[in-house]
């Protein structure tokens, strides 16, 4: 481990002591690692002359945190990027309430609903978006070779990836010219387990979270947005509650959960619930927890302290989380240019293929592939056995050779989302009763 | 203690008779055999021998550091004797708690217990020897009428004056009946003139009561004010014990000579011993004559003397006989008025040495002598006392 | 002209103090007191006056279940810091006669925050997880056939915590008490006959209480506040007011947060009033 800076820590969970920044890394993209800078990416055809004395201000929770990532547009773009790394929740507020604060916005597809009525996000023209079209369907078409993603409820990027026309602060149900974000990290969230702990048996489906097997052994995620989305999918599984939407719960609907939640609390199903992605690796890799909801890196570095742990591939499907880069309002001129360079830059291969190494999905996987070695590729997007041991841009060894990824390749693993993050119209009513339930 | 004591009225009276029956039929004395206090490396009371007896009031006066109140303490039995007896009146106490020796100790700042009230606090030793309630509220009640603190009786510590607080630790000492009270420098918490007014009330009601005493002390007046017995202590051993009047006229060490007052200490060789006196010869000045008592003495010997101040002779320069023993030649450096005496500091022409002077100021001003003036001291070799050590 | 300076100076000399003390404390809480009725969505407050976050609180099981109980976690820490911290503080202020030793042992009582919180809080889980220290040892000697689960992720764990983190606060003050404490009245006690647990009744548990008082009003107030001890040692299963209302902030619900921290802090002051009532702390400060 070169460069041993605290947020590297964080981002690999491995030191106990990283676990003093851990609200950081409330959102799930928080720790992505990052990337060997191997090959120099190919200059973009701009006039940096003109955009090199712009410093864009960019707040976020996924590359924000990345300092690599920052240097490296830098390098290749030729103007300044000031970032401020926040949590999801900080970074809604700032982008709603103060739209003068940055330039540009890394957020989730979930946060769409809340920050694009405020009208502080310009909507971004399409065409001038270079890689625009060969960005993954599943954002731009809500497309996915027929695939369950495309029904996936929730709050669904495609449904949010467009507004009417340039001023518009609406959604528009098909594609238009006006994008609202540019993806560039997404991932599919399942649950975990430790194989050496649960007697044999195989993890097949959500509804094992409840399993009396594992009573006193099982967690889940307490932040309420996210934690009602897991406990959604297994109290479906379960056969428990049956959802209009998932993605968007009636006041009903939030009720049956969380009286489910509580009354399984009371029977001691679960050992605790997790706030941080260091908490999750702590009760994983510590034995405390034998299954739970988790975010991938998570798993990784669960495995990174040589204990197994399997990211389970559930019959159900899998939940999905995006996140994106979009333009603030303020931004006009050569700083309006620049932005649009960074988004071009964003989808070009070389922070795909970095994030990559992580194990998140690229926009443009095929232009991360450029940037990727062959075994690389082989490993994280197409589920073959890992021809190499897979390293970390760190140097830190991920996966020994041979290993296969959970869950198989990215269009088995993507195409099974059947969920999406979201953001409720009752999202004050489940705060309320996801306190009532962590209380009870 | 304070005048309503003294001028009792009559429903305090047989109280105080009985009190006073009770206290002095039991009073006894306290015996020292061969007692050493040893802190580690460090002894603190070296090998003390020492008779009090009972109904008197004994001193205990040394500076600080001599272990006198290490004695006191090892009394009352709050430091573990080394080796050694102790016993109060017949009984040997070595090893007996604080409240089986019958004791009471009343301390510097009185240690009244700040939380509680004067009642309290004079209830307290009866409460922790499980007295019944009905009688150890007589027991108080009665106490604090007899020192004067009847309406003060709830008032805490703090609300009260210094002499009341006084009283109100010597109630707390003598509720419980000992047979030997012990002070530790109790008057020291009082500014001057409530300090000579409680000093003869102590001495009063020791005498009232007939109880054994036992005092520690550093001021040299409180002991001669109070005492039958003044035990003087330098270095954790007895310097000298006597009666006030033995240790101001008859030291018997330069240390308690330099200790109890203006003493004129010489140093010289003996030449020569007598049952009654020692001839002794010191340089600068000659012959001195001092008397003896048992004072060990050997021909050859470095020895010293001790003159009081307040009876030396000061005539003017030269004297009769310039031969003749016990006189020295001075010239006086200053004069102190200080009200009834008059004191002079002179330095001794041959050997440089401080000497004091005192007068009745009266006889002083019949015969003044101006400063710079050389003059000639001299006494008689009565008041010339030999210091063995 | 020096006359009116005088007249000010005290005042001068105060003011400093006063402004870092209405602007970083006095304004804030008037703000979080402004806050509290105001009204919010989803993301955002709207400045629109309403009880309704009031209401809320005093119509829901929630919250009482919620005060109740960190009203028990409050009991029980006090109720352990004490029992801890007074024999602590005994025996430093009178066993230890040698000054040097008394300071450095004063110190020792301080390693808890030689470290920060949290990691503080991991570290437990190796002590008394399913795999710990603790569970290692009761199966290697037969005690138990599984794992006691009860040690960590449980109100058990949060008091322990909370204990080891706090009980400092109750050792300092108590310790400090002690050493006013004159050595000749605890002379006087033997002398007049008292044992040592007569002596400990009557002299120095009342001569400390100032000291108790003190160390369970920093106690109190720092466990009614508490939600990273009851989160992370509680495993996210225990509620208390801090941490429900650290929920609400995460969720964007400010001014319901701010309704809970106002009614946190007059439940607070409340009962360290009481504490101030029972005892008079004032010959301490």
């Amino acid at each position: 481990m070169t460069k041993l800076s605290r947020r590297a820590l964080i981002r690999t969970g491995l030191a106990a002591g990283a676990a003093v920044a851990a609200t950081r890394c409330a959102s799930p993209k928080a720790e992505a690692p990052s990337g060997t800078p191997a090959n120099p990416a190919t200059s973009p055809e701009v006039n940096t002359n003109q955009t090199k004395d712009v410093t864009l201000r960019l707040i976020g929770t996924g590359v924000s945190q990345i300092n690599e990532i920052r240097k490296k547009a830098e390098e290749d773009l030729g103007f300044k990027i000031e970032t401020r790394a926040l949590s999801t929740e900080e970074n809604n507020q700032i982008a709603i309430t103060q739209p003068g604060q940055y330039d540009l916005f890394d957020g989730e597809y979930f946060s769409l609903p809340l920050v694009v009525p405020s009208g502080n996000l310009q909507p971004i023209d399409i065409s001038k978006i270079k890689e625009f079209a060969n960005i993954v369907p599943i954002f731009t078409e809500n497309k996915f070779d027929g695939a369950k993603v495309e029904n996936a409820q929730g709050t669904y990027p495609y449904k949010v990836m467009y507004v009417k026309d340039q001023d518009s602060k609406e959604f528009a149900s098909e594609a238009t010219g006006w994008a609202t974000l540019i993806p560039f990290q997404y991932n599919a969230d399942t649950l975990g387990y430790r194989p050496d702990l649960v007697g044999g048996t195989k993890i097949t489906s959500w509804a094992q979270l409840f399993d009396p097997e594992f009573k006193g052994k099982t967690s889940i995620l307490d932040i309420p947005s996210i934690g009602i989305m897991d406990a959604a999918m297994v109290t479906e599984s379960a056969g428990l509650v049956k959802f209009g939407d998932k993605g968007n719960m009636t006041k009903a609907e939030i009720d049956q959960v969380t009286d489910i939640l509580k009354e399984q609390k009371k029977n001691g199903q679960f050992r605790a619930f997790w706030k941080t992605f260091d908490e999750s690796v702590n009760l994983m890799s510590s034995g405390e927890v034998v299954l739970q909801s988790m975010w991938s890196p998570a798993v990784t570095a669960v495995r990174s302290k040589g204990v197994e742990c399997i990211y389970a591939p559930l019959k159900e499907g899998y939940r999905a989380w995006g996140g994106g880069v979009g333009l603030s309002k303020n931004l006009s001129g050569i700083q309006l240019d620049a932005a649009y360079e960074y988004l071009n830059w964003m989808l070009d291969g070389w922070m795909g293929a970095f994030l990559g190494r992580q194990g998140y999905y690229s926009a443009v996987p095929e232009n991360a592939q450029k940037f990727m070695s062959p075994a690389e590729w082989d490993f994280w997007y197409e589920g073959k056995p890992a021809a190499e041991d897979m390293v970390d841009p760190f140097g830190k060894t991920l996966e020994k050779k041979g290993a296969v990824r959970d869950g198989g390749s990215f269009k088995e693993r993507m195409g099974n989302v059947v969920v999406w993050n979201s953001t409720m119209e009752e999202q004050v009513y489940l705060v309320k009763k996801w306190n009532e339930f962590i209380a009870s | 203690m304070n005048s309503s004591t003294s001028v009792a009225p009559s429903e305090i009276q047989p109280m105080l008779n009985q009190l006073q029956q009770e206290l002095s039929a039991q009073a006894v004395g306290v015996t020292l055999r061969n007692v050493t206090k040893r802190y580690g490396s460090f002894t603190a009371v070296e090998n003390i021998n020492l008779e009090i007896q009972a109904g008197s009031y004994t001193c205990l006066l040394g500076p600080s550091g001599c272990g006198k109140t290490t004695t006191l303490r090892m009394i009352a039995g709050h430091e573990e004797i080394s080796s050694g007896d102790l016993l109060i009146g017949e009984r040997r106490v070595n090893d007996l708690p604080p409240t089986q020796r019958n004791t009471a100790m009343m301390f510097q700042n009185y240690a009244l217990f700040p939380h509680k009230t004067v009642w309290e606090n004079v209830e307290f030793g009866l409460k922790m020897r499980q007295m019944p309630k009905a009688e150890r509220a007589s027991q108080v009640n009665e106490m604090l009428e007899i020192v004067g603190l009847t309406k003060f009786a709830d008032r805490k510590p703090a609300k009260l004056s210094g002499g009341q607080q006084q009283r109100a630790a010597l109630a707390r000492a003598l509720v419980t009946r000992p047979q030997v009270l012990l002070l530790d420098e109790p008057l020291s918490a009082l500014d001057e003139n409530l300090r000579v007014k409680t000093r003869s009330e102590l001495r009063r009601l020791q005498k009232q009561f007939g109880m054994t005493f036992v005092q520690v002390t550093h001021g040299q007046d409180e002991a001669f004010a109070l005492s039958d017995q003044i035990i003087v202590m330098d270095n954790g051993r007895i310097d000298q014990i006597g009666t006030p009047s033995q240790i101001f006229q008859r030291p018997v060490s330069r240390f308690v000579a330099r200790f109890v007052g203006d003493n004129n200490i010489f140093m010289g060789k003996v030449r020569e011993v007598t049952p009654n006196s020692v001839q002794m010869e010191v340089e600068g000045i000659g012959t001195l004559l001092c008397c003896r008592e048992n004072q060990p003495a050997e021909v050859g010997d470095s020895a010293a003397c001790s003159v009081r101040s307040d009876s030396m002779s000061l005539r003017p320069y030269p004297p009769d006989d310039l031969n003749a023993p016990n006189q020295l030649t001075a010239r006086v450096v200053s004069i102190e008025f200080t009200g009834y005496v008059t004191r002079v500091s002179l330095l001794s022409e041959a050997t440089g040495a401080e000497i004091t002077y005192k007068a009745r100021s009266d006889d002083w001003m019949k015969q003044p002598v101006a400063e710079g003036q050389l003059v000639s001291l001299s006494w008689s070799s009565d008041d010339c006392v030999f210091l063995a050590h | 002209m020096t006359k009116t300076w005088k007249t000010y100076q005290p005042y001068a000399l105060a003011l400093p103090q006063t402004l870092v003390f209405l602007l970083f404390l006095i304004l804030p809480i008037l703000m979080i007191g402004l806050v509290s009725f105001w009204q919010f969505n989803g993301y955002a407050m709207v400045r629109e006056f309403t009880l309704g976050n009031y209401t809320d609180i005093f119509t829901s099981n929630v919250y009482v279940s919620t005060y109740l109980n960190t009203f028990k976690y409050v009991l029980l820490v006090w109720f352990f810091c004490l029992a801890i911290a007074f024999p602590v503080a005994y025996f430093l202020a009178f066993h230890i006669q040698n000054q040097s030793l008394q300071i450095i042992l004063f110190l020792v009582c301080t390693v808890p925050f030689w470290t920060s919180n949290i990691i503080r809080m991991i570290s437990w889980i190796p002590v008394l997880g399913k795999e710990g220290l603790i569970n290692s040892l009761l199966m290697h000697l037969n005690l138990v056939q599984e794992p006691v689960t009860w040690l960590l992720y449980s109100d058990f764990a949060v008091v322990l915590g909370m204990v080891h983190l706090y009980s400092f606060f109750m050792i300092a003050p108590i310790f400090n008490s002690m050493m006013r404490i004159e050595r000749n009245l605890i002379t006087a006690a033997e002398d007049m006959g008292a044992s040592g647990w007569q002596i400990l009744r009557e002299v120095i548990l009342p001569l400390s209480a100032p000291g108790i008082a003190i160390g369970s009003i920093f106690v109190v107030t720092l466990v009614m506040g508490e939600y990273v001890t009851v989160r992370l040692m509680g495993g996210g299963q225990s509620a208390s007011v801090g941490k429900l209302i650290q929920t609400q902030i995460g969720s964007l619900q400010y001014p319901l947060a701010a309704a809970n921290a106002v009614i946190l802090l007059i439940v607070t002051l409340i009962l360290v009033i009481g504490i101030l009532r029972v005892v008079d702390i004032r010959k301490e400060l």
